[in-house]
This record gives C-alpha cells, structure tokens and sequence, in this order.
C-alpha cells in the first residue's frame, strides 16, 4: 500500500467525524478522487456509521417521561437504608482516581516506618541501651547494672577499703542495695 | 491502564523516592558524624536524707530508680562540645574531675573513652558505646554523706 | 425565554426540584438511548438512566459549571453503565431475542425479503460485534454515533484525552469494518 493511502485510512475516522483541519480534509478528499481503494473504504465506514446509527438510535424506543420522572422522584425522596447510604459514601470517596493515588501513599509510609530502626525502639520503649566495652577500676570494686525499664547503664564504684579522702557520713546503710 | 497496574507503578515510584531519600539522608548522617560532639554531665548528689527526686531529675528519673536512695538532687549540669578524640574535661565535687574524649560514630551509637579521677589519680577508665543522645550513669564517689552520680550523655553535632 | 441547563442547575442547587424536573425532562430520553446502546438491555438500561438522574440529584451542589452540564450528565450515565456491564452475565443471544420481541412490535414488514432478511443479518452481526467491543471503545462508538459529541466532550465525559477518543474511534470502527466486511 503506497504511504498516501496508508495516511489516508489512518485519517478517514476522522474525516468522518469532521475533526480535521480544511488542510488535511481537502487532501483526503482529493486522494479519495483519484483512489478506488481508498474510496472503497470509505463508503464501508460510511455504511458501517449508517448501519451503527440505525441500530442504536432509530431501534431504541421512545420513553414516556411522566413515569421515567416518578421512578426518578421516588428514589429522591426514599430515605435510603444505611448499607446503600454508606455504600454511596464509600462509592464516591473511594474512587479509583483517589484510590490510585491513596494506597500507594500508604503502602510506602508503612514501609518507610517499619524500616526506621526507632520504630523498633519508639518513644514508650526508648531503649537507652550503652555497652561498656573496656573497664579498668585500678583496683576498686565495680558493678555493671541495667535498669529494666529504659535499660540504662549503671557503672558504680564501690568505696576502696584503704580509702579515698572523704568518708561517707553513711557507711552500709548508703551503700546502695541494688 | 486498570487501577491495579496504576497503584502498583505509583508503589514503585514513591518507594523509589523513598529510597533515594534514605540513602541522601544516610549520606549526610554520615558526613556531619565528622563534626562536633555535644558532652553533658549531670552532677547528682544522692542520699537517704531526704525523700525527695529533684524536678530538675524528671526526665531520668526511671534510670535513678535501680540505685534505690530516696533522694536525689542535681548539683549541676554542664555542656561542652569538643571535636572527635579531643577531650571535654568537667570539674566534679570533692576536688575530682571527669575526661571524656569521643572516639567515634558507627551504626548511629558513639564511643566514649571516659576517665574519671580524684587529683591526678585514675578512679576509673571506660570505654562505653551509646546510642547517639542517649547516656549512662556513672556513680559511687562519696560525697557529703552521701555518693555522687554522673549522668554522662553525648550527641553528635 | 427557555432557562440555560446553568441556570436551571443553580436553582436545583438552591433546592428547587421542579428546576430539575425540567432538566430531566431535557435529557432522558438520550441518556435512555445512550445506555441502551451500550448494556443493549431495555429493562436495565431504564434502570441504569433513572439511577443516572439520581445521582446527579444527590451530587448537584458538587456541580460548579466547569465543564457542560450533560458532559457532567453523560460521564455518571457512562460510569454506572459500564460498572452495571462489567456485573452483567447475560448472555448476549438473551439480547437478540429482546430485538426480535421489538421488531415484532414494532411490525416491521419487509418491502423486499432479500432486503430484509440482508438487513436482519447486518443488525444481528453488528449488535455481535458492539458486544465484542470493550466497554470503552463500546462508549466511544456510541457517544459519537448516537449524541455526534465531540472528541473533546467524549474525552471530557470518558476522561482521557482526544488523542485516546480518536484512537478507540479508530480501533472500534477497524474491528467493526473487519468483523462486517460482507455485509459492507
């Protein structure tokens, strides 16, 4: 099939349908004049359009509009029941133009959170874990504590028997009892 | 294209542009680590003379709890910010002082070499790792009838 | 002087039915026809177009006038239509036979056999063929053929550009062409 033609049955919809420029209508127009094949086609879309509007338009019967317009009213003015008014809440909240933009949104923000390391560890749970990695007391009894609740580390330094300069006003009763 | 093929293409952008963000944020994690460190210390005298926490103590209030004193009171607090391995000295009741030199920032916890003495004397080295803003106590020097509690916390600026 | 569907819209928005009585009046019978033309079912498509007329109803005060009231109109006939299509399990011989029942209403009495059995034929493959069709080229076929909207109105009413209208046109009108090619 020679290019003008190929153009030309590409463009014949809308040169049906009146959508091009006078340019491009006249162009058609005059491939259509000197070309049997194209023509041809032509007249079975302009038939195909005829049979189309036959079937759709002239075969569909007239309605009365009094009783189309009480069957209207009457779904007016029915209060609805409660699962088709919430269906029709959710019918047009949810629509696919905001259901495509929404769950995505979602999904990632899940993800995004539940990846976070302090999700893990959030506020309520704060986890104030510290490791003591090395430890040199010179001598001096120590204990390694952790609180339960915010897992807090404790160093504490017991009091060297020989002595640091102070004493404590409060011998055993101070020592803490952990 | 149907809503399943659209939602499922906006997934995958947005977890895209997820990603990416992550990985910018991580990197500047990772390049203001190379900064600053913010070292506080609270100085806290704790007793059985009184039953009371000192307000000023409410937010550590809970870590307190596992040295069972009744009464607890903030001496002071001091803040200093000193670079990587250089070394924040704080000046502690009862003629001692308290080192400490940030080492270095990995998986979001620092490495703190602290050191703790009375005059020229070592009382105690440590190192300890702790989540970035978080502390730990350090605690037991006797002071004024009761013992002296350090709450040592650092912050990568 | 006959009130613009504007016009009539507002006072509907101000509470007024008989306003929307009257705009009811002015499209059902091509609502009717429209949704007819794509469920190709009598019973449902009256239905479906005073189910159309009721939501509109209910979400006229949404209605601010940037686009024509029946482009508005259209693309909530259109919507529930092609919802109502995709429930449907009809069986669409259940459709010839509900054309037959017409034609013999309508008493249809042939000038010349050939002609008519010719045509019964044509009408019998086309309606085959429209079924065939996607619900959205299906509309597209039918909202230029049956109301001659344009591609910008029926991209407006499908919500997808006039380069999308033009080509479901295009596609719609090929497979018809194809599937009718005897009969053309």
């Amino acid at each position: 099939m020679r290019e003008d033609c190929e153009r030309t049955r590409e463009s014949l919809s809308r040169w049906v349908d009146g959508h091009l420029s006078v340019s491009d209508a006249e162009a058609i127009r005059l491939h259509l004049g000197g070309c049997a094949a194209c023509d041809r086609e032509r007249r079975q879309l302009e038939k195909l359009e005829f049979s189309l509007k036959s079937v759709l338009v002239s075969d569909v019967p007239r309605i009365d509009f009094e009783p189309f317009w009480a069957g209207v009213r009457e779904r007016i003015t029915k209060k609805p029941r409660r699962r088709e008014a919430i269906m029709e809440w959710a019918r047009s909240t949810f629509t696919p133009p905001a259901l495509a933009w929404t769950v995505p949104a979602v999904i990632v923000v899940l993800l995004g959170v539940l990846s976070m390391d302090s999700f893990w560890r959030s506020g309520w749970q704060r986890n104030n874990f510290a490791a003591v990695e090395s430890i040199d007391a010179h001598g001096r009894n120590i204990a390694l504590l952790r609180e339960d609740e915010t897992k807090t580390t404790v160093i504490w330094l017991y009091q060297n028997q020989e002595g640091e300069d102070e004493s404590s006003g409060e011998n055993a009763e101070t020592n803490p009892s952990f | 294209m149907s809503l399943l093929g659209r939602m499922l293409k906006r997934t995958l952008l947005f977890s895209y542009c997820l990603i990416c963000l992550g990985a910018v944020h991580s990197v500047n994690a990772a390049e203001n680590s190379s900064q600053t460190v913010r070292i506080k210390i609270g100085t806290i005298l704790a007793n059985n003379q009184g039953d009371e926490i000192d307000p000023k103590l409410n937010t550590i209030k809970n870590q307190l709890k596992v040295m069972k004193y009744r009464s607890y009171r903030l001496l002071k607090e001091e803040t200093q910010n000193v670079a990587w391995q250089g070394n924040a000295v704080f000046e502690i009741p009862g003629g001692r002082s308290l080192v400490v030199t940030p080492q270095e920032f990995r998986n979001k916890q620092l490495a703190l070499k602290v050191r703790l003495q009375h005059g020229d004397k070592p009382v105690v080295d440590t190192t300890v790792r702790l989540n970035n803003g978080g502390n730990f106590l350090l605690g037991g020097p006797p002071h004024e009838g009761g013992a002296l509690v350090l709450s040592i916390s650092a912050t990568a600026q | 002087m006959e009130s613009s569907d504007w016009e009539l819209v507002q006072k509907c928005q101000a509470g007024k039915i008989d306003a929307f009585q009257e705009l009811v009046s002015r499209y059902h019978q091509k609502i009717y026809t429209v949704i007819v033309g794509l469920l190709r079912n009598r019973e449902d498509a009256l239905e479906v177009a005073q189910e159309t007329f009721f939501r509109a109803y209910r979400k006229i005060k949404s209605f601010q006038g940037g686009s024509s009231f029946y482009t508005w109109l259209y693309r909530i006939a259109v919507n529930i239509a092609i919802d109502s299509q995709r429930r449907q399990k009809r069986n669409p011989l259940d459709f010839r036979e509900t054309m037959d029942g017409l034609f013999e209403e309508q008493n249809e009495v042939a000038k010349d056999p050939f002609s008519d059995v010719h045509d019964r034929e044509l009408r019998e493959k086309l309606v085959s063929a429209i079924n065939d069709l996607t619900p959205e080229h299906k509309a597209v076929i039918i909202l230029r053929t049956v109301e001659g909207l344009s591609y910008k109105d029926i991209g407006e009413i499908l919500g997808c550009s006039e380069g999308t209208v033009m080509s479901r046109l295009h596609y719609a009108r090929k497979k018809l062409q194809q599937k009718l090619s005897v009969f053309l």
